[in-house]
């Protein structure tokens, strides 16, 4: 039988539940075989996507935030998802160092979730929304 | 979240303690802006980070912005006790280049001291 589970949250985009998704994710995430750093990792990833979706995707304003995350043996995937303006030119957005905010923010976002993830794809329609769907695999542990 | 601002001298000393993201940034960069207003003595800007335990871009970029108000007046910035984790992230985002990793807060106020 494969080893296999999901849960979907939905929750409103607040400054405030950037740290509820982040742990609450950790805490499913933690159902696979990780070390600690790849359970900070995973995180910050999470961290970073919904962090944009409040403040670029609603612009502080409010919305509603879906998260989704599901594994299958040893590969766990989440997204997160807005329904707020979305980004005109995702290559750009996804440049080390690029924000639409230059003077508040390091533009680094997109630059984590790919270092500390396996994957990451970006969906996005102007004035409809934005998905992250990002995955990252169990690395064999020795003695496991 | 929680922080500690403290004016020694010429150093603004920044304790750190738990989680640093969007939601605390805002108020921890108003608090150390209003220090540098009040302090236009200050210099230098260390950040105790032992007891931090999580960072992301937003804080990041909070501390960066702190920096460059400190740079315009030749500031320098430091961090203490950041555990290989925070280093990595740190490193990641290019703080090694503008900033020193010092063991402890008195190392840097002593040596802060000396250079005068
Ligand atoms: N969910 C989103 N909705 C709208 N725009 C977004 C979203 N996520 C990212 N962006 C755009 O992509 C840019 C880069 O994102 P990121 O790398 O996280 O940097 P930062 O958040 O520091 O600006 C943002 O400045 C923003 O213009
Ligand atoms: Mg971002």
């Amino acid at each position: 039988m494969t080893d296999k589970n999901w849960v979907k949250i939905e929750f409103a985009s607040d400054t405030k539940n950037v740290a509820f998704a982040r742990t609450a994710l950790a805490l499913f995430a933690s159902q696979l075989d990780w070390t600690l750093d790849e359970i900070e990792d995973i995180k910050v990833a999470v961290s970073e996507a919904v962090s944009n979706s409040v403040i670029h995707g609603y612009e502080l304003q409010e919305g509603v935030i879906k998260l989704e995350a599901s594994y299958e043996e040893d590969i766990l995937t989440i997204s997160i998802e807005d329904f707020g303006k979305g980004i005109t030119d995702i290559a750009q957005a996804k440049e080390t160092g690029y924000s639409s905010i230059p003077e508040e923010r390091m533009g680094l976002g997109f630059t984590f979730m790919h270092e500390y993830m396996d994957e990451v794809v970006v969906l996005s329609e102007i004035q409809k929304g934005t998905k992250v769907t990002m995955n990252k695999k169990v690395q064999a542990q020795e003695g496991s | 979240m929680q922080f500690s601002l403290k004016v020694v001298d010429k150093t603004l000393v920044a304790t750190l303690e738990g989680e640093l993201d969007l939601h605390k940034s805002p108020e921890f960069k108003e608090e150390i802006t209003m220090l540098f207003n009040q302090h236009p003595e200050i210099r230098y800007l260390i950040m105790d980070v032992e007891r931090m335990t999580f960072i992301d871009s937003s804080g990041l970029g909070v501390i960066l912005g702190r920096f460059k108000e400190l740079q315009t007046r030749g500031g320098k910035l430091y961090f203490v006790n950041a555990n290989p984790r925070i280093r990595r992230i740190l490193q990641l985002s290019g703080f090694e280049r503008i900033s020193s990793f010092k063991k402890s807060t008195d190392e840097v106020l002593s040596q802060v001291r000396g250079a005068k």
